[in-house]
């Protein structure tokens, strides 16, 4: 049933492709919006953005969270800020800045036009957020004000403090109920899907547990869209929420869906570093604390000494040192990478796994008021955590897992292989290539559920005969007795390990071999590591309780079990990936310390398709065209 | 840098099967805490080995674990959050807590918010007060220019402050009066304060306070436990605002005269 | 207004005017009754003339009982509304950061105490023992010598004390939320509220106290 990856990007020059592709789409008309059904799975930016925009065009749609509310999603904690290519401040940025700098950032594996026509609705994004009231940064004249992200030389974030996630997150969601309050949007919490329901080839509806209950209910619509956000708690230890999952997309994988390019993960290279063996989630220090933040290591291999005792003359500024154009403002990948070769090469800090980021100069050069103003939450949030003060010592600050650029292939419309179910937001693959620029994963989920699912779900709806289905029809049985059976297996199989321990040593396998740098060897291990896992997993897994009721040890089996199946693809990508790229760094592929694409073999993109249990996917390639930017070696210096 | 000592602790843990069912407290211990891990690790810890010893794991609410979502929340010694102010329990870390304490954990209390199991209650009653008004009704697309109307720095920064309520529920957990007017009041300023909410001001400070008291929350009395709670520390003269706002639309609200859509 | 009046912050409204009525009528009260300081004569010599014109007494008289009759109701209201919305009770309460003043939360409490003192008070009083005197050549009712009998009880005496002593933090609290209450707090004005709050309530007190502590200094 193998599907041939089209990604139907719209012709004509790269600057009117959308709106050409805009005027080409299909409409449905007023009265018949109301007779069609969208599923929205996840309410994060993407996820309430989608649902927000179709319910006020007049779709009936039905919003899914696992959440006891939508505003939890886990878009709540982005920290710096939201990119667009407005040029407020006067400083050289247009949308084709905005469009190169993310093209560049992803190390060329994205696609062209997606990326661009992110950079053009950039702009709307600001203009909608701030009518829908979201309190987004001032300056004194009452116009708004921006900041610096990584890998740009220009002002173009916008920001909400250290909270921009969860302003932006809640102006979304509050639209969202205001579609619930006019009965356009159902709103269903605490709710997993659990499994993608396929009728003649085309997605029709999802089976959920209900987190409450315990019961396996089935939701019917014309289309469906995923916007269940990014895999990075397939290491355990992760920036991400405890909920983020790949369940809902593992789920879709397995009825279609090809994965694409898995083993992009970007590490964030500025976390709060892990303190010990019982610590359950890492905490981000946001990107935006490099705007006055400095980077530094002791020129001293194993110095123990306090961060104050180790004069000017000792430190080095590494980043400062080796990329004197971006200095601290270097992208992620890179960034991650030189923090993790000094802490290799015994720089780190007192020995520790971790580097200093360091307000004094910026303290003494602007004030500690100032420095508050900007930072103060980060700041307390840091001494919350460690119970040191920022403002007199610096922070110390490790690389951690933190986002996922691979994810569900989708064409142009933002539509999987599955014909009918779309992908937005970090769920999808689309927009960042190989690595992701600070400030544009808002962007990007806003700009899917805003600006593009609105337009091309119509254009679906309106060129396909979509018959009536119910829920009581086969295929819904069908596949609530799977998902009862799955459930049934992890209930019973009473082993000695607990979920917790088996996720673990997940995390474990896939940090020391799929992290931050990757080789042939390391890969091979960890596949079969991960398969004795799977293997262990599925006879010695302890699940307490009961299937029904709110059973949380239920929940975390069935994600992480798709955690264990999904390691293994990523290794797999990784070990097929024979070269270097933003985020995956392959140790055999480099020059210098930095990551060595080979254009020749390389420039596309890996999607993977589900072949069966027990089965290895196969492997699936959509080549990538670059006529606007030039495949370039990426540099920063 | 001297690495602090492990600690034990002595918890009281508020047990209860589901919304039906009668809760009981039940003790445990916790043991060989680390001072760096938080209050949830801590948790995690003791329900790890509850699993392991084939006892049913205590239940929570949490996410994010970074004091942002919202989700976490219960009481310690009486406390929201427990005593650290302007901190979620997941932010709470045990470095601040002696060796041997004892503590009482207890799920949030209030009739609109009713536990759903162990320390994990149903805060759905929040959604429906921001479902009564809590927004500023425009369409996707029909947005102006963001900075075609400027707004005073001090009016944005007060709005910010407003909107950086998390809905936790701790306001009304500590209330004694299970009141969610700081909560309401906090969404009411926010927009209020901003141009874009103008339109809809009146009717929202109708709508969210009329939705509030049909919730079954109580009254204020200024007490100000939930000022004190608030682990976003969200001040209580939103409450005040919200009680002018509602004055004042109360006086001001014109009548509907309907039409308009005859055309 | 049907809406405003169901609605909890409508009744808080309420409860704050009528409220500051009688927090009104507390320093009105009060500041006449330094005048025993000074001398008998001019004590019972205020009496009279507030007793004189019938008019004005029972407008006064009516605004008072009906502001304090409504305050009641309202508060009865509010508190079977607050009693049900809490649900259960929490084992433990609060002690450190996150404890509430001792004022605000027993405000019910405080009132009621506060009601059946008034009723009291009237009835030791307004409509106690009728003593005559006469200053100026003019017929009218020794208060002061009253006062001073009643004064004289120890039981009487610590009863006041303990009752005034609950108006401290009554009136405190709701002196300073009733700003809050009509949407007149700014935040340039908390701190501010709360203190002044206190000293009207300490001054109000204080000259109450001052009529048993003359009594006592002077007619033991």
């Amino acid at each position: 049933m193998s599907v041939k990856l089209e990604s139907k990007i719209p012709s004509g020059p790269i600057e009117s492709k959308w709106e050409n592709h805009k005027f080409d789409m299909k409409l449905v008309n007023p009265a018949n919006k109301r007779k069609h059904s969208v599923i929205v799975v996840g309410t994060g930016l993407a996820g309430a953005s989608a649902a927000a925009s179709l319910g006020e065009l007049g779709y009936r749609v039905k919003a899914f969270c696992v959440h006891e509310s939508p505003r939890r999603a886990h878009s709540v904690a982005a920290q710096g800020g939201i990119n667009a290519a407005k040029n407020y401040q006067n400083d050289g940025d247009s949308v084709h800045r905005l469009f190169y700098d993310t093209v560049k950032g992803g190390d060329f594996r994205a696609r062209e036009a997606n990326v661009h026509r992110l950079a053009e609705v950039s702009v709307n994004i600001i203009d909608q957020a701030v009518a829908q009231g979201v309190p987004l940064a001032r300056e004194y004249g009452g116009l708004l004000a921006n900041r610096s992200f990584g890998g740009a030389q220009v002002s173009r974030t916008f920001y909400a403090r250290g909270q921009t996630g969860q302003q932006l997150l809640y102006g979304a969601y509050q639209s969202m109920m205001r579609q619930v309050d006019l009965g356009n949007v159902q709103l269903n919490t605490r709710r997993e899907m659990l499994d993608l329901v396929v009728i003649d080839g085309k997605a029709r509806g999802i089976i959920v547990r209900n987190l409450l209950t315990g019961e396996i209910e089935s939701h019917e619509a014309d289309a469906v869209v995923l916007a269940t956000g990014g895999y990075a708690n397939v290491f355990y230890l992760s920036t991400n929420a405890m909920a983020c999952a790949v369940t809902a997309a593992w789920k879709a994988h397995k009825r279609g869906s090809y994965m694409a390019n898995p083993c992009y993960t970007q590490i964030h290279p500025t976390c709060i570093p892990v303190h010990g063996e019982n610590q359950s989630k890492l905490t981000l220090m946001s990107e935006s604390l490099r705007n006055d933040g400095r980077v530094w290591v002791s020129k001293k291999k194993g110095d123990l000494r306090a961060p104050s005792e180790i004069p000017d003359s000792e430190r080095d500024y590494y980043l400062e040192r080796v990329y004197p154009s971006f200095g601290n403002l270097a992208p992620r990948d890179v960034a991650s990478r030189q923090a993790k070769y000094r802490v290799d090469e015994g720089h780190g800090a007192r020995g520790e796994q971790a580097v200093y980021l360091d307000f004094r100069d910026s303290i003494k050069r602007l004030g500690e008021d100032k420095i508050a103003e900007r930072y103060g939450n980060l700041f307390q949030m840091y001494d919350k955590i460690t119970g040191e003060n920022p403002y007199k010592s610096p922070m110390r600050i490790y690389p951690a897992p933190h986002y996922t650029m691979g994810g569900l292939w989708v064409d142009y419309n933002l539509m999987s292989t599955i014909p009918g179910l779309f992908v937005a937001g970090e769920a999808n693959f689309s927009d960042h290539g190989a690595n992701r620029l600070g400030a544009s994963a808002l962007m990007q989920g806003l700009a899917d559920g805003y600006f593009v699912l609105p337009y091309t779900i119509g254009d679906y709806i309106a060129n396909t005969k979509l018959p009536t289905v119910a829920v009581s029809d086969d295929a819904f049985k069908h596949g609530e007795n799977g998902v009862k059976e799955e459930i049934q297996k992890l209930m019973s199989t009473k082993g000695t390990r607990t979920v917790e321990s088996l996720h673990k040593e997940l995390g474990r396998i896939m940090w020391e071999n799929c992290g931050m740098a990757r080789n042939k060897q390391g890969l091979i291990e960890a596949i079969t590591k991960i398969q004795n896992l799977k293997e262990e997993f599925h006879h010695n897994v302890l699940v307490p309780g009961e299937a029904v009721g709110v059973n949380t040890e239920l929940e975390k089996a069935g994600r992480v079990s798709d955690f264990i199946e999904l390691g293994e693809l990523m290794c797999r990508d990784a070990l097929t990936r024979e070269e270097s790229c933003g985020g995956h760094f392959r140790e055999e592929f480099q020059m210098d310390g930095e990551a060595k694409r080979d254009d020749d073999k390389f420039c596309h993109v890996a999607a993977w398709e589900w072949t069966g249990e027990g089965k290895p996917q196969s492997r699936h390639t959509e080549e990538l065209k670059f006529e606007n930017v030039k495949l370039a070696t990426r540099s920063y210096k | 840098m001297e690495k602090k000592q492990n600690i034990n602790l002595k918890l009281k843990v508020w047990r209860q099967k589901n919304a039906q069912a009668k809760g009981e407290f039940k003790e445990y211990d916790a043991k060989e805490v680390s001072p760096d891990a938080s209050f949830l690790e801590m948790l995690d810890a003791v329900n790890e080995d509850l699993i392991k010893s084939g006892d049913q794991p205590i239940t929570f609410d949490h996410d994010c674990r970074e004091g942002i979502c919202g989700s976490c929340g219960f009481m310690i010694n009486g406390e929201a959050h427990g005593p650290q102010k302007g901190t979620t329990v997941c932010q709470l870390h045990m470095r601040h807590f002696k060796n041997g304490e004892h503590l009482t954990i207890e799920p949030w209390r209030a009739a609109a918010m009713p536990i759903t199991k162990d320390l994990m209650c149903d805060r759905s009653a929040l959604d429906r007060i921001i479902t009564s008004g809590g927004y500023v009704s425009v369409n996707t697309g029909n947005a102006r220019d963001a900075n075609n109307i400027p707004i005073p720095k001090p009016d944005a920064d007060e709005a910010f402050l407003s909107a950086a309520c998390i809905g936790c529920g701790a306001c009304v957990a500590s209330c004694k009066n299970a009141s969610a007017a700081l909560f309401t009041s906090a969404k009411i300023s926010h927009l209020a304060l901003l141009p874009q909410g103008q339109v809809e001001r009146k009717q929202r400070a109708l709508d969210m306070v009329a939705q509030m008291d049909a919730e079954g929350f109580g009254s204020c009395t200024s007490t100000g436990a939930c000022e004190a709670a608030c682990p976003k520390e969200i001040s209580l003269i939103n409450i005040a605002k919200m009680n002018r706002e509602f004055l004042r639309a109360s006086v001001l609200k014109k009548e509907e005269v309907g039409g308009g859509d005859m055309a | 207004m049907k809406d405003f009046l169901k609605s909890s912050v409508g009744r808080k409204y309420i409860m704050g005017l009528t409220g500051l009525v009688w927090v009104g009528f507390l320093f009105a009260h009060m500041a006449p009754n330094m005048l025993i300081l000074f001398s008998a004569e001019l004590y019972n010599a205020y009496t009279y003339s507030v007793t004189a014109n019938k008019i004005l007494l029972y407008a006064v008289e009516a605004i008072l009982l009906s502001s304090l009759v409504i305050h009641v109701l309202m508060a009865i209201l509010l508190t079977r509304q607050n009693r049900v919305a809490r649900g259960a009770q929490y084992a433990v309460s609060a002690n450190g950061e996150k404890a509430v003043s001792w004022g605000s939360r027993y405000m019910a409490a405080q009132g009621s105490a506060i009601l059946a003192f008034i009723i009291l008070h009237l009835i030791t009083f307004k409509y106690g023992t009728y003593y005559e005197t006469t200053v100026n050549g003019v017929v009218m009712r020794d208060m002061h010598r009253l006062v001073v009998e009643v004064f004289q009880s120890p039981a009487y005496v610590a009863w006041y004390f303990i009752c005034l002593g609950l108006m401290v933090f009554h009136v405190s609290h709701g002196a300073a939320s009733v700003f809050q209450s009509f949407g007149i707090l700014e935040r340039k004005l908390q701190g501010g509220i709360k203190k002044f709050a206190w000293v009207y309530a300490i001054v109000i007190v204080t000259g109450f106290l001052s009529q048993p502590v003359y009594v006592f200094l002077f007619h033991k």
